[in-house]
């Protein structure tokens, strides 16, 4: 595997992921 | 560092890995997505003054809500002015102005928060930043569509997914740094824009270094070109200049507005949407999960609508857009009546996800229509129709609404023209869909139908 590859997904899937998971704690207030 | 930047240096060595360039331009998108999340800076920029108030003197919120009409519409103009400078410079380059403009328009509002001169906000995220979306979004398009002939939809999809992204990411890191920066002299916009500024410069540097262009002779291993390409598909080139004098540009044109401007009213309205018509049964907390999901329903769209076009064809996909937005937005009155707070937004869930899949299947669909070689200048010009949804959509969805209320129709039930009245735009785009076909040859830069191959000659994207 290209370890640069790896990283510059990394790069901006991590605060892609991030996001999402903020979001996603924020939406389940819809549901309580 | 100039040379750097040249169309000529950006050309990817044998065995280059393509997969490197998507994340290369989410980069960029991640960043200039942010714009979809300006408005967590609406309230604290009216209390600059007050900090923990508005004071006589501070910024009014129709005043900043200005920045962010600025700055959209400033991206479409600046789409359509530079896309042909973008395709003959090549993405390196064009990534980087915008990140030197997205970024310095950060600086640029700081200055003008540090100053508490409103125009300088105006000419900094409005203007210079708006350049900064203009270009940094069709920058990495073409690109991305010569290195993935075979599925241009997905390569496309995965780019505009930043975009809608970008928001997630935006709006709780907004939020942490005023918090973070926050005193008793200052409520810390200042610092947060200058921080942002910084950040997302170097965020899209990343791209910058990474993005690469293909060889003039490079096709991914084993993929040979359709000899008999599918319907509305063409091998041949148009270019920007002829392009948009076809009934093709202006039928997709309307198209797309209309599918925007569809989504683009009830993103700006959802949370007061959903919290009118459940009266007192979503809390603004809930309100505020429900935008959450539609941004990340937005994201999702974009990514899955434009892989699914390059399996059933960027006309059909586009015909599900319009005949299921009908079906769904028809029923949501309905729903509404019934009070399922579930069938509510499942069905603005496959809306928003479909205003999403929109954005993100045109670049395949004008690629299909006119070829690779202009297919960045085209598509900055089309998204002109963006900046008319911009008005057009919270026009529809605001105005009626008062008109409604005005005219003594309960708020539960003030929405329910609006929902018919999007049925009748997506019919609009529906029919021009349906009227599509493909450029005629006459329309086709040195076109040589038998042979079907693309021209080398004319200004290289």
């Amino acid at each position: 595997m290209n370890t640069r590859l790896v990283l510059l997904w990394l790069a901006v899937g991590i605060p892609l992921l991030w996001g999402v998971l903020k979001t996603l704690e924020n939406a389940l207030k819809l549901f309580h | 560092m100039l040379a750097f930047l040249d169309r000529k240096n950006t050309v990817a060595p044998a065995g280059f890995n393509r997969f490197m360039v998507p994340p290369a331009a989410l980069s960029v998108h991640l960043a200039i997505g942010q714009a979809y999340a300006f408005s967590t800076f609406n309230l604290p920029l009216t209390k600059l003054i007050g900090i923990n108030h508005s004071a006589p003197g501070d910024w009014k919120l129709a005043q900043v809500g200005w920045t962010f009409s600025i700055a959209i519409a400033i991206l479409g103009i600046s789409a359509a002015v530079f896309g042909r400078w973008v395709e003959t410079v090549g993405p390196r380059k064009s990534m980087f102005t915008a990140a030197v403009c997205f970024g310095g328009g950060f600086m640029v509002s700081a200055i003008g928060i540090h100053l508490h001169q409103i125009w300088l906000l105006y000419l900094g995220y409005g203007v210079l930043g708006g350049c900064g979306l203009g270009i940094g979004y069709i920058s990495p398009v073409s690109t991305l569509i010569k290195w993935f002939p075979d599925r241009p939809g997905m390569a496309t999809g995965l780019a505009i997914m930043g975009f809608g992204g970008g928001a997630l990411i935006a709006a709780p890191l907004s939020f942490w740094l005023m918090e973070h920066f926050r005193t008793a002299q200052s409520n810390g916009i200042l610092e947060t824009f200058v921080t942002m500024g910084v950040i997302y410069f170097m965020f899209m540097m990343i791209g910058v270094y990474a993005v690469r262009v293909p060889a003039e002779d490079w096709k991914p291993k084993g993929w040979v070109a359709p000899a008999q390409p599918k319907p509305l598909v063409t091998n041949a080139q148009v270019t920007l200049d002829v392009a948009w004098r076809t009934p093709q540009f202006w039928l997709l044109w309307v198209a797309l507005c209309m599918n925007v401007t569809a989504g683009i009213g009830v993103l700006g309205q959802a949370s007061p949407m959903i919290q009118e018509i459940f009266n007192g049964r979503v809390s603004p907390a809930a309100a505020a999960g429900f935008v959450g999901l539609l941004s990340l329903f937005n994201m999702g769209g974009r990514f899955f609508w434009a892989t699914a076009s390059d399996y059933i064809g960027r006309r059909n996909t586009y015909m599900v857009f319009f005949v299921l937005g009908i079906l769904l937005y028809s029923t949501v009155p309905t729903i509404g009546h019934l009070g399922s707070i579930g069938l509510f937004v499942t069905a603005f869930l496959i809306i928003i996800s479909m205003y999403g899949g929109s954005f993100s299947t045109v670049p395949a669909y004008l690629r299909d229509l006119f070829g690779t070689m202009h297919v960045g200048a085209i598509h900055g010009a089309l998204l002109t129709a963006w900046s008319a949804a911009g008005v057009l959509g919270p026009v529809l969805v605001n105005y009626i609404r008062q008109y409604q209320i005005a005219h003594g129709v309960p708020k539960t039930q003030a929405y329910s023209i609006t929902m018919y009245i999007m049925c009748g735009v997506l019919l609009i785009g529906f029919f021009c869909n349906l009227a599509m076909r493909a450029v005629e040859a006459k329309h086709h830069f040195r076109a040589s139908p038998k042979s079907g191959t693309a021209p080398n000659a004319g200004v290289q994207a």
